[in-house]
């Protein structure tokens, strides 16, 4: 559990709170009950399909499949449940265990015929869609079970359903991450393989597992999709697999992999959809939007590049301060307090 | 021939400090023209600094560089280089899918109007600095499909095309064959009667004895015998080179029993081990002697399932061990800490705890669950038992010292209940400190039953710690001896290609 809360969420949850108070002082409407729920929902199915991504990126792949498998698999339960008349309880599991299969072929791909991730999971960008348009002529298929949309829109004790799947998913992917032997073992491949091999891990089942784990999620996102739409569609999906990578990265997850914390991924998420909402709210033109947003993913990744030279800059600038003040002012009392001070930000940097 | 008083280069009492070690103290070397002067020591001993500063790579701390009497600064390898310094590593810097005229000319193009290259002149000037060399190459053959020897070739082309009075070659020979050998050394002998300087680094003593006309040798960052002061025969040199005994300074314990954990017979690997044949007792250190190359660090490989084997039997306390992978070989108890703790040892992203689990992860969990508190618990013994720094379990492994990271590393393994522990130079490029540190583990080690397989190129640690020494050449195990009917200079005659050993009884 000594990971849950450290600098690697911190940092981002900082950032998001941040966002959040320029937003609700800037604008009315921001904190009414309706908009935050608003939110929740718009952004459940990406940020569990983030899950996913962050585990692959944590392992040191990349996944850019997932929007594209989300078409596939919508369109697959929707003709199983509506051509074919099945019932749609046993083909949501068999949507989830679809996912997690095609999840497997794009980790054995990668981890056994070694070919790079970036290149296996492009040809499943491309494959995915093309596969989900050979359903049904290529047309969406709508009306799939009135039993099917509360699965999205249901509500207990008055909240969304979606909130409860973000807290038990992203509950269990922190729990996976931070007490399980997979979990520490996805870290060690990402961080450095061959160290992992010499431990006596087997990487390519490592590497596997994460793909699986990222499929497998992004079977739940689909079925959140076709419930939310009550059809499905082979234009589902675009570009989730790119916000969800851009959550993780907002979230402070290294994309040489090894580092980060799952739950930084949900808080790199909403902070984007606050963003968006914001922008909204002044009535920013969407166009300008998306460039704030790429801004935004650029400055995440650049304070984690330059983390370590940042910290240093700050400690020099502040130990010219100190210096300064000593040579102004020398006492044991002020030397004593800056000590304890710099104590303090060096265990802040050092802790995972 | 050209020959003068002035030294070409005077390096005038250069010292250099990387962190934790003084590699060169107060060196002092003339390179005169027309000369091939050899540098001589063992590893460690400050010769590829000493290279490093010559060539610009890095600066002294303090001392001067004086070229043709004149005090000279190098801030990087292109100012040494038009300064006339040409220094062909062990690594080529040659470009395989170039042609021999484009990585002779590398950089330095001939060029015609509105910058396009002239092919004609690249290659008739290559043709020409070929020809004065007596190399037979076509300037117009790409690289890659040439020899080894040829690529080497083409390195000493590069430096006489761009004028280079200075020639540094460090251990040109390891990859070359004995006729490839003696090509080199003729066109280093033509070269030295041109008027060049040439700076031969090798640990091959007969080589170089045959080829310089000088030698210096360096022991522990300083000149331990200057140019002039030595003979240039190996005897002499190897007396040089060894200094006093230092036997004394190994905290040596023996822990040797009679009970065979480990037998190894006939076994080869796909990569370099040799029909390898030895046992090694419960508490026993076996030294692996060889130089680098030498298929030492193979033996290791194939025993620990990293390269497949593909004859013979490896026996683990009695059970045969077909290793596939290292979780096999983890499996029967083996494990294998390597040369390069920063490119496979070390996880930059975990804090010391988990860099200390990571091979114990099956023994930490229940059901896919890790136990953090018994993981905690006995990291937090071992960090005690190995005098890690305060604090190390919870730093990123990034903010520890060398020593501490090799404590690291080796912590992971005694967490593991490891019955045969392979050692791949393990106090390499760590402080004097944390090198006894190792010393009273490998002691702690052996004196629990633990067996270790030592590889070591520092012959005085072998000597001192070893229980017996395998020699090991091209793969194979030739010998096999307690320490004491081995003496350093046997060690370093083996490991430098004299074929006899001649041990020393010590009655």
């Amino acid at each position: 559990m000594r990971r849950i809360f450290d600098a690697q969420l911190v940092g981002p949850l900082a950032a998001m709170l941040l966002v959040a108070l320029v937003v609700a002082m800037t604008t009315d409407r921001f904190l009414d009950p309706g908009n935050l729920a608003n939110l929740a929902l718009q952004v459940s199915i990406v940020s569990l399909i983030a899950i996913g991504a962050t585990v692959v990126i944590f392992a040191g792949g990349i996944d850019l499949s997932s929007g594209s498998m989300v078409a596939l698999l919508t369109m697959i339960l929707a003709t199983v449940v509506k051509t074919f008349g099945y019932p749609l309880w046993p083909t949501l599991a068999g949507v989830l265990l679809i996912g997690a299969a095609l999840g497997a072929l794009n980790g054995v791909l990668t981890a056994f015929l070694r070919i790079p991730s970036f290149i296996v999971t492009l040809a499943g960008l491309i494959a995915f869609r093309g596969l989900a348009l050979m359903f049904n002529n290529g047309s969406p298929i709508f009306s799939l079970d009135p039993n099917f949309e509360p699965v999205f829109y249901g509500r207990l004790f008055g909240i969304p359903l979606p909130f409860f799947y973000l807290v038990v998913l992203y509950g269990a992917a922190t729990v996976m991450m931070n007490n399980t032997r997979l979990g520490r073992e996805i870290y060690a491949v990402g961080g450095n393989p061959a160290a992992a091999k010499l431990s006596g891990i087997n990487v390519r089942r490592v590497q596997t597992y994460a793909f699986t784990i990222a499929g497998l999620m992004t079977a739940v996102g689909s079925i959140l999709m076709a419930s939310r739409l009550n059809s499905g569609s082979p234009n589902y999906g675009q570009t989730f697999e790119l916000q969800a990578i851009a959550a993780a990265v907002v979230g402070g997850a290294s994309l040489i992999g090894g580092r980060g914390n799952i739950l930084s991924t949900l808080v790199g998420a909403l902070t984007i959809v606050i963003v968006q909402n914001g922008l909204n709210l002044h009535a920013v033109p969407s166009a300008v939007q998306n460039v704030v947003l790429g801004l935004i993913i650029l400055i995440a990744v650049g304070v984690d590049m330059w983390r370590t030279e940042i910290a240093r800059s700050i400690r020099r600038l502040s130990g010219l301060g100190k210096r300064a003040a000593g040579a102004t002012q020398p006492g044991p009392s002020s030397s004593g307090k800056t000590t304890t001070g710099n104590t303090t930000t060096g265990k802040a940097v050092a802790g995972k | 021939m050209h020959v003068s008083d002035q030294p070409l280069w005077d390096i005038d009492a250069v010292s250099k400090a990387y962190p934790g070690v003084q590699a060169n103290d107060r060196v002092s070397i003339q390179l005169m023209p027309g000369r091939i002067h050899g540098l001589l020591g063992e590893n460690g001993s400050g010769k590829s600094t000493l290279i490093r500063l010559l060539s610009g790579v890095d600066r002294p701390d303090s001392g001067e560089i004086r070229l043709k009497g004149r005090a000279v600064s190098m801030a990087s390898p292109t100012e040494a280089r038009a300064l006339g310094v040409a220094t062909v590593f062990q690594e080529f810097s040659i470009v395989p899918s170039l042609t021999v005229a484009e990585n002779v000319f590398l950089g330095r193009w001939p060029r015609r109007a509105f910058g396009l290259i002239d092919w004609d002149t690249m290659n008739s000037r290559s043709r020409d600095v070929l020809a004065e060399l007596d190399i037979e190459l076509d300037p117009e053959a790409v690289t890659s499909t040439l020899s080894v020897a040829q690529q080497q070739l083409i390195e000493i082309a590069k430096a006489v095309a761009a004028e280079a009075q200075l020639i540094i070659l460090d251990e040109p020979t390891t990859a070359l064959g004995l006729d490839e050998i003696a090509q080199l050394h003729a066109l280093l002998r033509r070269m030295r009667d041109k008027g060049h300087a040439i700076l031969y680094v090798s640990h091959r003593l007969d080589e170089v004895t045959a080829l310089v006309d000088e030698v210096t040798i360096m022991r522990g960052g300083r000149v331990v015998s200057a140019a002039g002061n030595t003979a240039v025969q190996v005897d002499a040199i190897v007396s040089a080179m060894i200094g006093g005994d230092v036997r004394e300074h190994y905290p040596k314990i023996c822990n040797v029993t009679s009970e065979v954990v480990l037998d190894v017979s006939g076994m080869s690997s796909a990569k370099g081990a040799r029909d390898v044949s030895f046992t090694l007792h419960k508490g026993e250190v076996l030294g692996l002697g060889g130089v680098l190359g030498s298929g030492r660090t193979e033996i290791a490989r194939a025993l620990f399932g990293l390269d497949p084997i593909v004859a013979g039997t490896v026996v683990v306390r009695g059970r045969r061990l077909q290793a596939r992978s290292p979780a096999d070989a983890i499996a029967a108890g083996l494990a294998l800490v390597t040369e390069n703790r920063k490119t496979d040892g070390l996880f930059f992203n975990f804090d010391g705890r988990s860099n200390i689990s990571s091979a114990s992860l099956s023994r930490f969990s229940h059901f896919g669950f890790l136990d953090l508190k018994r993981e905690e618990r006995e990291s937090a013994r071992l960090a005690q038992l190995l005098e890690l720094s305060r604090g190390a379990e919870d730093k990123s492994v990034r903010h520890l010292s060398g020593g501490n990271q090799q404590k690291v590393v080796l912590a992971r393994w005694l967490l593991s209940e490891t019955r045969v522990l392979i050692l791949d130079e393990p106090t390499q490029g760590i402080d004097i400190g944390a090198k006894l540190a190792v010393y009273r583990l490998i002691n702690q080690l052996t004196a629990q039953g633990c067996a270790i397989l030592l590889i070591s190129s520092d012959h005085d640690e072998l000597l001192a710690m070893s229980d017996r020494i395998a020699v090991i050449r091209q793969g194979s195990v030739t010998d096999i001896r307690a320490p004491n009917e081995l003496s350093h200079a046997d060690l370093v005659r083996a490991a430098t290609g004299e074929d006899t050993i001649q041990g020393r009884k010590v009655a």
